[in-house]
């Protein structure tokens, strides 16, 4: 049964990441008065474990922290200790994830503790790993602040289990910020802005490349330890998961809902308080996907003919639509950063 | 910082209040027909704006002479304006001069303080700017400066080298380094640990310094240093120099004590390209290891770094 959570709902463990935002904030000297307005949190001290909070109480946590620092590292400082954490049996297994693959596949399994507010996203395609980022409770204006924190924890916990630093490229859907020293040495000079993907590309030889802290059996413990993989995801997340799954045969609204045991109406009442619509959404997987399989190598008649079009010039009208490029610009793009 | 003022604010409030007593008791209430409000409101906000510069003084600096002289100059300023408004309240008995005392002679001692303060304020800030220099170089903007090292930012880095760059007399050098795997000392010993030893390493890099180098903390570990009027050879000197420097530190970790030895890797170029190629160049360099960042060349005079 599909359920997702939305950005009202308290799904949040306090004691995960908001614990560590706080400790950080706290250890900032930053001010009380700044800090917990709107969070529902009111002390420095370590949160009860019980005590959970909601997605826009997370959220107005991170934007208080950040506009009370006033500092364009605080993004990245936030990301350098973010994983694996101290989120107890999860962490724990996360640390003896054996390859780039396993750890990949627990950041996805447990999204909600190990990365709340962003879904992280895998495809492996031409050669190349790709770890993409996309929104879980919709787009707000701290979109490039959670981006950065949460490429900075994963490269960064990557470097430390792996015992190297993985020659990661980044991509991202913004315009090149004013503080790039923040990303060149957080993040490395492998890095590309204006693309149509908020992803970290790896070559692919590196998922398989045994770590050398990895036990696969201290890991299964670990794991049968931690809570059941959460059926639960944020909102945008799973609407994004079940198209991806059906985008071949262009679903509906009508059909999406029926998928979350919701009314149209309610699902469409759903996205719009997170900002989006059902079109956006549709539109959004589309695009990745035509991506991903330029990227494969396919050209445009085949990513077309995939997505259900029978037209090409169709398609290219819409996929400028989506991307703002024709695919032939895009596809010169990746072949460049690729080069 | 208003906290550690109090008995100051303590007593200038008293002073006021003191002030009001000896016009109340002293003085006899003009009816509300003679009321001046042009003057009442005149004066009423010199002593307003008088209090709130008392108050800027206050919360921006520490106890000290300095301090105390030019917050007593500006209560003295504000009891003045304060005495002056009370006048056109209350009229003074003739042959009575306590009142013009009181006016002229608090306003007159106030300015005398805060002459004497500014002139201390003056040698305070000479030193402090020659304690600034191997971190600001030519101009001062407060907001460019790093919180948790005390030294320039990125934004102030840019800044320099477009100058730098414009300028063209003479050549230059900027120096980059990183800390070798400082991520392991956040690992092991906490955050905490490893911002005392990013400001360790900011006084050894510091103190090894001439007066004209600059110094900035460009992100995370990784700093910059730019040297005006350095030729390559120089510029190499130097590096080795804080690399050996920064070598000979042993930090203790405030918990345990142990030892933590950070190292550094450097590496330099002439600053003779936009400051953005030029900060690309240096950063790819940092991550290739080459102790000389620039595409395919040796430095000049200079042998393989390392070897």
């Amino acid at each position: 049964m599909n359920q997702y959570w939305q950005a009202g709902d308290a799904c949040i463990r306090a004691q995960d990441q908001p614990a560590l935002v706080l400790d950080y904030a706290h250890r900032r000297e930053l001010a009380e008065r700044l800090v917990f307005p709107g969070t529902g949190l009111d002390g420095w001290d370590l949160p009860d474990a019980d005590r959970t909070l909601t997605p826009e109480q997370y959220l107005r946590l991170l934007s208080n922290v950040a506009s009370g620092l006033k500092s364009a590292d605080t993004s990245f400082q936030l990301g350098q200790h973010m994983l694996p954490g101290h989120f107890g049996n999860i962490s724990h297994a996360l640390t003896q994830a054996h390859s780039l693959r396993d750890a990949i596949g627990m950041l996805r399994r447990y999204q909600l503790p190990l990365s709340p507010l962003l879904a992280p996203r895998f495809a492996e395609e031409g050669g190349l790993g790709i770890v993409y980022w996309t929104p879980g409770f919709g787009v707000t204006p701290m979109q490039g602040f959670l981006l950065e924190m949460q490429m900075t924890a994963f490269s960064a916990m990557c470097r430390w289990l792996s015992g190297e630093k993985l020659p990661w490229r980044f991509c991202f859907n913004r315009t090149q910020p004013r503080y790039t020293e923040q990303f060149e040495v957080h993040l490395g000079p492998r890095l590309r802005f204006n693309c149509q993907l908020d992803a970290m590309l790896i070559d692919a030889a590196w998922l398989d490349h045994p770590w050398p802290r990895g036990n696969a059996t201290a890991a299964a413990i670990a794991l049968r330890h931690a809570p059941p993989k959460a059926e639960q995801r944020a909102l945008l997340s799973a609407v994004h998961d079940y198209l991806l799954e059906n985008i071949r045969r262009s679903p509906t609204l009508e059909e999406t809902a029926t998928a979350f045991a919701v009314s149209p109406a309610t699902l469409k009442r759903h996205l719009a308080r997170h900002g989006s619509h059902f079109q956006a959404e549709l539109d959004q997987v589309r695009a990745h996907v035509a991506l991903m399989l330029m990227h494969r190598g396919h050209d445009n008649d085949a990513v077309a003919r995939h997505l259900g079009y029978h037209d090409a010039n169709n398609f290219r009208r819409s996929f400028k639509r989506w991307t703002g490029m024709t695919p032939l610009l895009l596809r010169q793009g990746i072949q460049a950063f690729m080069a | 910082m208003l906290r550690s003022h109090r008995p100051l604010i303590f007593f200038t409030s008293m002073a006021v209040l003191a002030t009001m007593a000896v016009y109340a008791t002293g003085g006899s209430a003009k009816p509300l027909a003679q009321w001046r409000w042009i003057d009442v409101a005149g004066e009423a906000s010199i002593a307003v704006m008088a209090c709130s510069w008392f108050l800027v003084v206050l919360s921006s600096r520490p106890p000290g002479r300095v301090t105390t002289l030019l917050a007593t100059g500006l209560a003295g300023l504000m009891l003045g304006a304060v005495a002056d408004c009370l006048d056109e309240f209350f009229s003074v008995p003739k042959g009575q001069h306590w009142n013009h005392i009181i006016e002229s002679g608090i306003t007159l001692a106030g300015m005398l303080s805060l002459t004497w303060g500014l002139l201390y304020w003056r040698q305070e800030q000479l030193i402090v700017t020659e304690h600034l220099q191997k971190r600001e170089r030519v101009f001062r903007d407060h907001r460019s400066f790093d919180q948790l090292t005390q030294v320039a930012d990125a934004d102030y880095l840019r800044a320099q080298l477009s100058i730098e760059h414009a300028r063209a007399e003479g050549e230059s050098c900027l120096l980059m380094l990183d800390i070798d795997n400082f991520h392991l000392v956040n690992r092991d010993f906490g955050q905490r640990e490893g911002d005392r030893v990013l400001q360790a390493v900011t006084q050894v890099l510091l103190l090894n310094l001439r007066n004209t180098d600059l110094l900035c903390r460009y992100a995370g570990d990784r700093f910059a240093v730019l040297l005006p009027s350095t030729q390559a050879d120089a510029a190499y000197a130097l590096a080795e120099h804080l690399r050996r420097a920064v070598a000979s530190l042993r930090h203790h970790a405030q918990r345990s004590g142990q030892p933590i030895a950070p190292t550094i890797r450097t590496t330099f170029r002439t600053v003779d390209a936009d400051p953005r190629q030029l900060l690309k160049e240096l950063n790819r360099a940092l991550e290739r290891r080459m102790p000389y960042a620039a595409a395919g060349s040796e430095a000049p005079g200079v042998a393989p770094a390392h070897a």
